[in-house]
C-alpha cells in the first residue's frame, strides 16, 4: 500500500478550480517531484496533503488514515516545508530547533538528543550558537529542513526548497534529500528547476492548471512523453582524416538538408548536429522521432557517410515537461 | 532517522538546572520561547530600568515628605508607584504582545507553529502566558515598592493587595485584546492600520487603568464596605474576564481550519457570559429593589445580543464532514450558522422572559413594556442580516464577515432612516414610522406607557417572521460546503 494517495482532490476558490480531481500516490522511500508553472496548483495541494486547507472535494490518506477527516492525527508523520517561511531572527540555530522539538512534544533526554542528530544530519552542529539572522540562505533552509526532521515524519513535502539557493547549496540539498529517502521517507518535492528534479526523482506528476496531465515513475513519464514533442536534437559523429574532415562534413550537411523534417544543420567538433522538425500544426504521433531517425541514418549510409555514432537528445523532465503542458494560467 | 548521535557533551547539570528543565518541559512551549526572547530585548531592558529608576525616584521625593508628617503621603506615592508600572503593564506589554503576534504573520511562522500539532488555542494561549508573566516580573521588581508605600501611611494593605490583583486581571484582558487584534489582519494594509486603532485603545485602556484605580483608592475606605460597590466591581471583573476570554476564543477560531473544533469556544463564553449578566442584573434588582436595574438589564441583554450574539451566530453554511460524523447533529456547540443563530435566539428569549417576570410586578407600564419590547428589537436586527445575506453572492468563507456588515449597515439604518423620513415627510412624530427603530422605538414605548400594547406587538410580531424565516433560509444551507 502507498504511504501517500491523493483521490479525486479538488478545491475551487468560487469559480476558480486551483486543484482538479488529482489524483497519485506516493511510496515510503521515493521522492515524488511535484512539477508545474506558476499557480498550477502544486502549492495548494500540498497544503491540503500537509492539512492547511480543506479540499472541496475528494480524499488523502496517508498511511491509510485520512488527513482531511483526522488532520490532527495526520500531522506527526508530516513535514512540511513552505515556500516561503520565517526562522526566528532573534534565536539561535540551537533556540529555534530546541522550542520546535518542544512543541513537537519531544521532552528530556529524548528531545535533546533529537535536536543534536538533525544538527548533525544537516550539518548545523558548527552553527549552532549562531542566531538565525547572520546565516545565508542555503544555511536557513538546513534549518528549516532540519525543522521538518525533528519529530522524524513518515512524509516530507517540501514546496520550492531549492528557490534562490546557490549550485553548492542545491547540490547539498540534493545529497540531504537522497539520504532521507534511503532511509525510507516519502518525499513530495516541488520545484521550478526541473534539472535539479530530474536528477533526484524517481516519480514524477506534472500539474497545469489545477489538473494533473502525467504522473508514474520518471521513466514511464519520459517514455510516455517521448515522441509528443514536435521536435528533437540529433548528433550525428563522423569518421574523417584532418584533410578529409571538411569535405566529408559538407556531403553530411548537404545529404541531411535533402532529407524531409531536417532543419538548422550545423557542423560540430568531429561531425554535424541537426534537428528534426515536424511542420507547424501536425500532431505527434507515438514513435515519429524513432522513424525519422531510422531514415535518416538510412540514408547517411547509402550515401557512404563514415557515421561513427548518431544519438538524439537524452529526453528529459524539461521535455516531458514543454510536451504536456500547454503554458496556460488561470 | 538512523543517523542519530549525540556529539556534543554538555557539563552535567545541577539539581536546579534539572527542575528548571522538568518546569520548561511540562509548560507551553510558546511560553518558554516567548519569555526566552522577551527578555532578551532591547525593550524590556530598557523598561525595567526605566521603571526601576523612576520607582526609586518616587521613593527618595516620598522620604523627604514623609518627615514633614503628610497623612496621605503613601496613597500619593502608591498611586506614583501604579502609574510607573501601568504605563509598562498596560501598554508596554500589550503592545509588545500584539508585535509578537503580528510578526509570526509577518515572518511566517504561524503556519510552522499550527504544524506542529500546538492548535492555535494552545499558540495563543502560550502568548498571552508569557506576556502576563513578563508583567508579572515587572510587578514582582515593583512590589518591593508599593509595600514601601504602606509604611509611609495613608493606604492600608488590602486596598494594595485589590489594586495589584485587579491590575493582573486587566493587563490580561488587555493582552488578550491585542493578541486577538493581531489575528484580525491578513493583509500589510490592514495590519497597518489596526496598529493605529490599538495604540489608541492601549492608551485609552492606560487612562482608564489609571484612572479607575485612582477613583477607587479616594473611594476605597466609604466603598469597601458598601455592598454595591463590591456587587458593581465583580459584575465589571466578569465582564473583563469574560470578554478576554471572548476575544481570545474568536481569535483561536479565526486561525482554526473548518474541520478544527472552533465554534466551541466562542459559543461556550458568549454562554457564560449572557447567563452572567442575567444573574448579575437579576441580583442587582434584589439587592436594590430598583425598577431601573430591570429596564437597563433587558436593554444591556439585547445590546449584547445583537453585537456578542451576532458575531457568535455569523458562521459560513454547514460544516466540515468530520463534524458530520462525531457527536449529535444538533448540538448547539457544532460549527455552521443554523447552530449559531439556534444558541444566540434561545439565549435571548429565555433572557427576556426572565426579565419579563419581575418586570411584570414593577409597577410602571412604561418600564414593563421597555423590559417585554427590548428582546423583539434585538431578534430582528439579529435575523434579518441572516436573510439577507444569503440572497447576496460571496464565497462561502465569506458569510461570516458579509452578515456582521449586514448586521451593522441595518442597524444602523434602522436607527437612521426612519427619522430622516419623518422629517423629509413632515411626519416626525408618527409613531409607526418609528416601529422598528431599535432607539426612537424603544423610546416611544416607554412613553405610551399603558397605550404601547401596539407598539410592542408590531416588533414582536416581525420578530417571531423574521426569526422563523432565518430558521428556514438557514436550514436549506445547512449543507456541507468543505469535505
Amino acid at each position: 500500500m502507498s504511504l501517500l494517495t491523493v483521490k479525486g482532490l479538488s478545491r475551487h476558490f468560487g469559480s476558480l478550480k486551483a486543484v482538479d480531481d488529482v489524483t497519485f500516490s506516493l511510496d515510503a522511500g521515493t521522492i515524488l517531484g511535484f512539477i508545474g508553472p506558476n499557480g498550477a496548483g502544486k502549492s495548494t495541494t500540498m497544503r491540503i496533503i500537509a492539512t492547511l486547507d480543506v479540499p472541496t472535494a475528494g480524499e488523502v490518506l496517508l498511511d491509510g488514515q485520512s488527513v482531511v477527516a483526522r488532520p490532527d492525527a495526520a500531522r506527526p508523520l508530516i513535514g512540511y516545508m513552505p515556500d516561503r517561511y520565517g526562522t526566528y531572527e532573534d534565536m539561535t540555530v540551537f533556540e529555534f530547533l530546541d522550542f520546535f522539538a518542544r512543541a513537537y512534544k519531544l521532552r528530556g533526554k529524548e528531545r535533546v538528543e533529537r535536536v543534536d542528530s538533525v544538527m548533525e544530519f544537516t550539518g548545523l552542529l558548527p552553527l549552532k550558537d549562531k542566531l538565525t539572522s547572520e546565516l545565508s540562505k542555503g544555511m536557513k533552509q538546513r534549518v528549516a529542513l532540519g525543522r521538518t526532521l525533528l519529530h522524524d515524519p513518515k512524509l516530507l513535502i517540501l514546496d520550492e526548497p531549492a528557490d534562490g539557493l546557490d549550485p553548492r547549496a542545491r547540490i547539498e540539498l540534493r545529497e540531504l534529500l537522497r539520504a532521507l529517502a534511503s532511509q525510507g521517507k516519502a518525499v513530495l518535492i516541488s520545484s521550478h528547476i526541473l534539472t535539479e528534479l530530474s536528477e533526484i526523482c524517481d516519480a514524477c506528476a506534472i500539474i497545469e492548471q489545477g489538473r494533473l496531465l502525467a504522473t508514474g515513475s520518471v521513466q514511464e513519464v519520459l517514455s510516455r512523453t517521448h515522441g509528443a514533442l514536435p521536435s528533437t536534437d540529433v548528433e550525428v559523429r563522423l569518421h574523417a582524416t584532418p584533410g578529409a574532415r571538411d569535405a566529408v562534413t559538407q556531403k553530411a550537411e548537404r545529404l541531411l538538408l535533402e532529407q524531409p523534417l531536417v532543419v538548422d544543420v550545423v557542423p560540430s567538433n568531429d561531425g554535424v548536429r541537426f534537428r528534426i522538425e515536424l511542420p507547424q500544426g501536425t500532431q505527434p504521433t507515438p514513435g515519429w522521432v524513432d522513424g525519422a531517425c531510422v531514415r535518416i541514418l538510412k540514408a547517411m549510409v547509402a550515401a557512404e557517410l563514415p557515421v561513427v555514432s548518431f544519438q538524439t537528445r537524452e529526453h528529459d523532465l524539461e521535455d516531458a515537461f514543454m510536451s504536456v503542458t500547454r503554458g496556460r494560467v488561470q | 532517522m538512523s543517523t542519530a548521535t549525540a556529539t556534543t557533551t554538555p557539563a552535567t547539570p545541577d539539581a536546579f538546572d534539572r527542575l528548571g528543565e522538568r518546569v520548561a518541559d511540562a509548560i507551553n512551549p510558546i511560553v518558554v520561547k516567548e519569555v526566552r526572547q522577551g527578555l532578551r530585548t532591547r525593550v524590556f531592558t530598557i523598561f525595567f530600568a526605566v521603571m526601576l529608576a523612576a520607582n526609586l525616584l518616587i521613593s527618595l521625593v516620598a522620604f523627604a515628605f514623609a518627615d514633614e508628617g503628610g497623612t496621605r503621603t503613601g496613597q500619593d506615592a502608591f498611586m506614583a508607584y501604579f502609574v510607573a508600572l501601568a504605563c509598562v503593564q498596560f501598554f508596554v506589554i500589550p503592545y509588545s504582545a500584539y508585535r509578537s503576534m503580528s510578526r509570526e504573520a509577518e515572518e511566517e511562522t504561524w503556519v510552522l507553529l499550527t504544524l506542529t500539532g500546538l492548535g492555535p488555542r494552545r499558540i495563543l494561549a502560550g502568548k498571552v502566558a508569557s506576556f502576563v508573566l513578563q508583567g508579572t516580573l515587572y510587578a514582582s521588581a515593583a512590589a518591593p515598592f508599593l509595600l514601601f508605600s504602606y509604611y509611609l501611611n495613608g493606604i492600608d494593605l488590602p486596598t494594595i493587595v485589590v489594586a495589584l490583583a485587579t491590575s493582573i486581571a486587566y493587563q490580561l484582558f488587555l493582552v488578550a485584546l491585542s493578541v486577538s487584534m493581531a489575528t484580525l489582519a491578513e493583509t500589510r494594509l490592514v495590519r497597518g492600520l489596526l496598529h493605529f486603532v490599538l495604540l489608541g485603545l492601549l492608551l485609552q485602556g492606560l487612562g482608564f487603568g489609571i484612572g479607575g484605580t485612582a477613583g477607587a483608592m479616594e473611594l476605597s475606605r466609604k466603598a469597601l464596605a458598601d455592598g454595591v460597590f463590591w456587587l458593581s466591581a465583580l459584575a465589571g471583573t466578569f465582564a473583563m474576564v469574560t470578554t478576554g476570554m471572548l476575544f481570545f476564543e474568536l481569535a483561536a477560531a479565526r486561525l482554526s481550519l473548518p474541520s478544527e473544533d472552533y465554534a466551541r469556544g466562542p459559543r461556550r463564553w458568549y454562554l457564560v457570559q449572557a447567563v452572567g449578566m442575567l444573574a448579575f442584573f437579576l441580583w442587582g434588582y434584589a439587592a436594590s429593589g430598583e425598577r431601573g436595574v430591570l429596564v437597563a438589564g433587558a436593554l444591556s441583554q439585547a445590546a449584547h445580543a445583537l453585537l456578542v450574539g451576532q458575531t457568535v451566530a455569523s458562521d459560513r453554511d454547514g460544516m466540515a464532514r468530520v463534524h458530520w460524523a462525531t457527536g449529535k447533529r444538533f448540538s448547539p456547540f457544532k460549527p455552521g450558522a443554523l447552530r449559531g443563530f439556534t444558541v444566540v435566539t434561545v439565549v435571548t428569549l429565555a433572557a427576556g422572559a426572565l426579565y419579563a417576570v419581575p418586570g411584570f410586578s414593577a409597577g410602571d407600564p412604561g418600564m414593563e413594556a421597555v423590559i417585554i419590547a427590548a428582546p423583539a428589537f434585538a431578534l430582528v436586527y439579529l435575523a434579518t442580516p441572516q436573510i439577507v445575506a444569503r440572497w447576496v453572492p460571496h464565497p462561502p468563507s465569506q458569510t461570516a464577515l458579509m452578515v456582521r456588515v449586514l448586521a451593522f449597515g441595518l442597524f444602523v439604518l434602522g436607527v437612521g432612516l426612519p427619522p430622516l423620513v419623518g422629517e423629509l415627510v413632515a411626519e416626525a412624530d408618527n409613531l409607526a414610522l418609528n416601529l422598528l427603530n431599535p432607539t426612537v422605538g424603544l423610546v416611544n414605548v416607554a412613553k405610551a406607557k399603558v397605550d404601547a400594547l401596539p407598539l410592542v406587538l408590531v416588533p414582536w410580531g416581525v420578530a417571531l417572521g423574521v426569526t422563523a424565516w432565518a430558521f428556514a433560509v438557514l436550514r436549506r444551507h445547512d449543507v456541507e460546503p468543505l469535505a
